[in-house]
């Protein structure tokens, strides 16, 4: 048996084809990861992801009866989801599709350490929380509008 | 779908043996071209045999280090395959742990082939 450096090769697996793209697995590349925008401030982080049935097949595969997605179809990630999953998190389940906020996967430029978007996070629904408090709470306290950096 | 319907899914063959849970899934950046990144396609689900998630990928990688952590999650992880999307049979639905006798669960096709999951 041929040893290498993670240790003796499963034979009951196959070794995996070249593949034409860069790999990402969800948990250890996406998952959890900061969102940064274009300007690299903070956006959320990474709660799901979104899958769809890819654009353009061929009419004759479609999903299954049911409508449910299966391996006869290709999928692609469609969106990055961030939302409120701490409770769901702690007690099971999943929040309700209308407490997503989608960041469609065309807006990432990059996943490294961090994913960064190629949009500006002040256009972006994810960030409306932000906004309202800096313009509802942190703008009506006195000197809350002051910028100490931009005023030099 | 979203990919928490997936993961720690539990696995079964085409004749309901238990193979293991889904501890992540595969995307191979090969879909349509855009801008920056083209498309993310689900290339495959990673199965354990023996645990419902993974910590860190150990035994995805060639990562030695710190001893003995290594090497101990690689042992905790052994017999983890890659099985390709074109071999999923039937994967949950959002209403499945509802559904009276469906239970949310990965249905592998026949003949389906596992791969290392190595990357």
């Amino acid at each position: 048996m041929r040893r290498t450096r993670t240790g003796p090769r499963d034979l009951s697996r196959e070794p995996e084809p070249q593949q034409p793209g860069r790999i990402l697995d969800a948990r250890l590349h996406l998952l959890d990861r900061q969102v940064l925008d274009i300007d690299d401030l903070p956006v959320c982080t990474l709660d799901d992801l979104e899958l769809e049935v890819a654009g353009g097949e061929p009419a004759d595969r479609v999903p299954a009866e049911d409508g449910r997605i299966d391996g006869s179809v290709p999928v692609v990630i469609s969106a990055l989801l961030t939302g409120p999953v701490l409770g769901t998190r702690v007690f099971g389940g999943r929040p309700p599709a209308s407490r997503w906020y989608r960041l469609p996967w065309a807006h990432v430029s990059d996943v490294g350490t961090v994913v960064h978007l190629s949009v500006r996070s002040a256009g972006l629904d994810a960030t409306w929380l932000e906004r309202w408090t800096r313009d509802h709470v942190v703008g009506r306290i006195p000197g809350g509008t002051h910028d100490p950096e931009g005023s030099g | 779908m979203i990919a928490s319907d997936l993961l720690d899914t539990p696995v079964h063959d085409d004749a309901g043996a238990h193979l293991g849970w889904v501890v992540d899934l595969r995307f191979v950046l090969d879909g349509r071209p855009s801008t920056y990144l083209a498309g993310a396609r689900l290339h495959g689900l990673v199965v354990s045999p023996r645990t419902r998630t993974s910590f860190l990928g150990f035994e995805r990688s060639d990562v030695r280090h710190p001893w003995p952590v290594a090497p101990l999650l690689r042992w905790l992880h052994r017999g983890t395959f890659l099985v390709h999307w074109p071999d999923v049979a039937r994967v949950p639905g959002a209403d499945d742990d509802t559904d009276r006798g469906r239970d949310p669960v990965v249905v592998l096709r026949a003949g389906y082939v596992r791969y290392e999951p190595g990357l």
